[in-house]
């Protein structure tokens, strides 16, 4: 198709179609395009803003168009303890004694790729604002991180500079950061995952804030942060993929403010519980842009903005560039106006300027003003209801990576070297000092784990624990998404995302209540990424519902693919679990000798390694699989609260042998004299259970009246990890080679 | 003075982030306890103790505690101290102190550069005159056990003002295993009459066993 130079620049500029210039054409009742005497098109009649506004809110990142058809399945999933707050920032869940929590994952990959630090400090920042505008307090923070190879070029320098930036925003605004994952895979070595979660409580008398604008004559007002240049088309680079060309986007990422972020949390949770506030939003992705009119839009009203009126840091900016600008720490408020003085006051003693820009108004348009001149006015639901919505192509999930027998999953190489004198001893000690397997200690110190007062477990541990305060009833928190599994098979990485973190906190008596999706994929405009796109939602939906843990908030990240090569489909998820107290939580590892070490197992699917030469699953992992598996884990729950339990631990990469090796961080080792064969200790099956529980609890005959098979396979002893007579090592020794490898590679750069 | 009718106040800074964290430690003491705005003076007869809170104060700009060194709440703090009011700075509140004057040395970067979460051990040196002056760990060979959590909290001084400091009595904890590069293991200091003191690690963040300790409640008698 041929174009005309000013109209194929700006189609490229904003990233928008020329189907969807036709659309957005018709829709404003403006003339088509048409053609002249070379057959090219001409340009057409927008002026800079009104497509400035419609490249930010049609980008994939605000729109969701590619998705929104698949990600409606989601809505199946709510039950009654979802409390009603459809299209809003975060979802909320009712505990069931008047306390209600809000949380949500999000995405910060592009920027953090780009600019590590900044990059995950603002995602930090963006999380907690979806969580506070709906008028709960953040309480805790999880993150979800994926890096290329640990030993390439610019990989220490990417961990370095991601950790720093949760720490040094998270810390700052007096949010604990108490779980996370971190997972090294070379299929994210151009494309890092940093993914964000945050909760937040809302007590007994403390309402949900809501973003629909309402009230005609009630005054728009901004407050937050001046707006700058940063971040001008943010949202649109979080569209698109990765060139060679990526450092050139570097001013695109947004620069954010801690401290200003501390301030607004209090401030905006003091206007809130105080009802001065008709309707919140924050400023996220495109800005003041996406919250005015999707304000405007949710309320069935019209808003009149006067862009004159908008602190800026830089008087030289345009129209197009204050409403795009990412500027972080801002948010957007409708208040009646005679509540006008007392909320400026309010914020004024926290320092902050509260500024009226605009008004609601019954005309259901957004009226932009700039110097005197009308810039823009369109109808909101343009941008936000007829926004188009594809159906991209896929096909329904066939698994193709299917083995017969579970020892061709094994590398046969490597078994020949374990059966060597010295094989297991050295592949373990090899494995245990890789990034992948490493403590992460050296990361997760760098989190405030304990300000706020409700850490029950910090992130040294496999599940976060917070106390809730009314209540005192314990809330759980971790995520899940093990890469090389989607990488495997996407039905089989998606159900597991869901039901490990789910096992990992049934394993401690939590039962999980609800779920939250961050999902990372390619271009979807691809196929065989569509294909794994639709089986992970369609997965999710099936776990959720069996576990009857709605999904309640999510957030969709495509374009995860640089020069053509694309991530390994990651469905991140963030389960949030409860139970009753927080007495007697069994704990990880090893930490007194002379108890009995069980294992107990489900092996219904093997999977290979992720280093394995071969990829591939042995096994079914259909509908009835899935439900027998859910089964299983309330038996486990059951389980857990057997008094004499005294630690247990999820079998998870590696196989058994690894797992078991890495519960001598408690300071304790263990003997294993059990009967097992080099295959069965490396085996990746899923699912295995380990448990040290009192030689004095009957735990074989409890756990088979469950219907479970416990194998007895060591106990517990001092200063040694032995397997028979094939392995023996120091638990000091690997105490101190698992705590400082991934210190030694992060600290060289200090 | 029983508690029940002391008054604690709590200062608070435009980005204290333990503050009502605080709130939590004097009322579990049995004390009431209420906030003290940056940017107001109050009347020092009302309360019978203070505590600086942890925090980013003014985001740390400039330097850790150096801002809010010179707000005006400071000035009420100031005479406060000067009538022997015992006066307790918490990691950031720590910051502040020694940038007030009201205790001496300085709290520079960790010696790794980098933040640092954990439990550390602390051995008690010298006793305040009010602040955890009670507590039941305070014999030979008694610890605590409390979390840090800090990117500036290593303790440092001039050699002759840290012989001072030493000789007069005037250290308050050491760390067992020193996490951050402070200056003789120090991690918490007190003035020369004893009433205001100051430390990194956060009482207030140990005070139930669920926590992972309970050592943080005898800050307070």
């Amino acid at each position: 198709m041929k174009m005309s130079s000013a109209l194929a620049k700006k189609l490229q500029t904003y990233r928008i179609s020329f189907a969807e210039l036709q659309e957005i054409l018709k829709l404003m009742k403006r003339p088509a395009p048409i053609q002249n005497a070379h057959q090219e098109w001409d340009d057409v009649q927008l002026n800079p803003v009104e497509w400035a506004v419609f490249s930010a809110l049609w980008s994939e990142h605000c729109s969701y168009k590619s998705s929104k058809i698949h990600l409606r399945k989601f809505a199946q999933t709510l039950d009654a303890s979802v409390v009603n707050a459809e299209g809003e920032n975060a979802g909320v869940i009712d505990l069931g004694q008047g306390e209600r929590i809000v949380f949500k994952m999000e995405s910060h990959n592009h920027p953090s790729f780009i600019e590590p630090y900044q990059g995950a400090a603002t995602g930090v920042g963006g999380i907690l604002r979806d969580i506070f505008t709906m008028g709960a307090r953040p309480i805790a923070s999880a993150d979800y991180l994926c890096f290329g190879d640990e030993f390439s070029g610019r990989m220490g320098l990417l961990v370095d500079g991601v950790v720093r930036g949760i720490g040094g925003y998270g810390n700052s605004v007096g949010v604990p950061t108490i779980t996370g994952q971190t997972n090294f895979h070379p299929r994210f070595e151009k494309n890092i995952l940093v993914n964000a979660m945050s909760v937040g409580l809302l007590r007994k008398n403390e309402k949900v804030a809501l973003s629909a604008a309402k009230g005609v004559g009630n005054q728009v007002v901004y407050v937050g942060a001046k707006t700058g240049k940063d971040g001008v088309h943010g949202a649109a680079m979080a569209s698109e993929s990765f060139d060679a060309n990526s450092d050139a986007k570097k001013p695109n990422v947004q620069i954010g403010d801690p401290y200003f972020e501390k301030l607004l949390i209090e401030s905006c949770l003091e206007v809130l519980q105080q009802d001065l506030v008709v309707a919140i939003q924050d400023m996220g992705a495109a800005g003041l842009t996406s919250s005015s009119f999707e304000m405007a839009s949710k309320g069935q009203v019209g808003m009149r903005l006067n862009l004159d009126l908008v602190p800026v840091r830089d008087s030289t900016m345009q129209a197009d560039e204050i409403l795009l600008s990412e500027s972080q720490e801002r948010m957007l408020m409708v208040v009646e106006p005679h509540k006008v003085p007392k909320v400026q006051s309010l914020f004024q003693r926290w320092g902050l300027d509260a500024v009226v820009v605009g008004e609601i108004q019954s005309a259901r348009r957004v009226q932009i003003y700039f110097h005197g001149e009308k810039m823009a006015d369109l109808d909101p639901d343009w941008l936000v209801e007829n926004c188009p919505r594809y159906s991209r192509p896929f096909e329904p999930w066939k698994s193709t990576r299917v083995f017969e027998n579970p020892d061709d999953l094994l590398d046969a190489e490597l078994m020949k070297v374990l059966q060597q004198p010295m094989g297991l001893k050295d592949w373990l000690l090899q494995k245990s000092s890789q990034a992948q397997h490493a403590a992460k200690t050296p990361l997760y110190q760098q989190y405030d784990q304990r300000v706020g007062l409700l850490t029950a477990r910090g992130a040294d541990h496999d599940v976060g624990v917070l106390r809730l305060p009314d209540s005192a009833r314990g809330l759980a928190l971790t995520v899940g998404c093990r890469p090389w599994l989607m990488e495997i098979d996407a039905r089989l990485g998606a159900l597991d995302a869901v039901l490990y973190p789910s096992f990992q906190m049934s394993l401690k008596g939590f039962v999980p209540k609800g779920l939250t999706d961050c999902l990372n994929f390619g271009n979807p405009e691809k196929i065989e990424i569509m294909n794994e796109f639709v089986a992970s939602v369609d997965a999710i939906v099936e776990t959720s519902l069996l576990l009857q843990a709605p999904v309640v908030s999510g957030n969709v990240s495509f374009y995860n693919e640089t020069l053509g090569q694309n991530i390994i489909s990651t469905p991140a998820i963030g389960v949030v679990g409860l139970r009753e107290d927080i007495r007697e939580l069994p704990e990880d590892v090893f930490l007194a000798p002379g108890l009995d070490v069980w294992r107990l197992s489900h092996s219904a699917v093997f999977t290979s390694s992720q280093s394995a030469p071969k990829m591939g699953f042995c096994g079914d992992f259909g509908a009835s699989q899935v439900m027998s598996w859910v089964q299983w884990m309330k038996q486990l729950r059951l389980l857990s609260q057997l008094s004499g339990v005294r630690a247990n631990q999820m079998v998870s990469q590696g196989g058994l042998l690894l797992s078991l090796v890495k519960m001598v961080q408690g300071g304790v080792g263990c003997k294993l004299t059990a009967p097992l064969s080099v295959s069965d200790l490396l085996q990746e099956v899923l699912y295995q259970s380990v448990w040290v529980v009192e030689k004095s609890v009957p735990f074989g005959d409890r756990a088979k009246a469950l219907g479970l098979q416990p194998e007895l396979l060591g106990q517990t002893q001092l200063d040694w990890f032995e397997v028979r007579e094939k392995c023996k090592i120091s638990v000091q020794d690997w105490q101190k080679l698992n705590q400082n490898s991934l210190r030694r590679s992060i600290e060289s750069l200090a | 003075m029983t508690p029940a009718s002391a008054r604690l106040g709590v200062v608070r800074f435009p980005g204290s982030n333990c503050d009502r964290d605080v709130l939590s430690l004097a009322q579990v003491a049995g004390y009431q306890a209420d906030f003290l705005w940056h940017l107001d003076h109050f009347n020092i007869q009302d309360y019978q103790a203070l505590v600086l809170p942890g925090g980013f104060s003014y985001g740390d700009y400039l330097r850790a505690g150096a801002l809010s060194a010179r707000s005006p709440v400071m000035n009420s703090v100031r005479d406060f101290a000067k009538r022997g009011g015992p006066v307790l700075g918490i990691c950031n509140g720590f910051q502040v102190l020694t940038e007030a004057g009201l205790l001496p040395g300085a709290l520079v970067k960790n010696s790794s550069l980098r933040f640092r979460d954990g439990w550390v051990d602390l051995v008690p040196e010298n006793k305040s005159s009010f602040w955890a002056s009670q507590h039941s760990q305070w014999k030979v060979g008694g610890q605590l056990k409390l979390p840090i959590a800090h990117g500036e909290g290593r303790f440092y001084s001039p050699p002759d003002l840290l012989r001072q400091i030493e000789d007069s009595g005037q250290v308050w904890f050491r760390y067992a295993d020193n996490p951050n590069g402070s200056l003789a293991n120090i991690a918490g200091v007190l003035n020369e009459t004893g009433n205001v003191a100051g430390l990194m690690p956060h009482p207030e963040r140990a005070l139930w066993d669920w926590m992972g300790s309970e050592d943080g409640r005898g800050f307070l008698r």
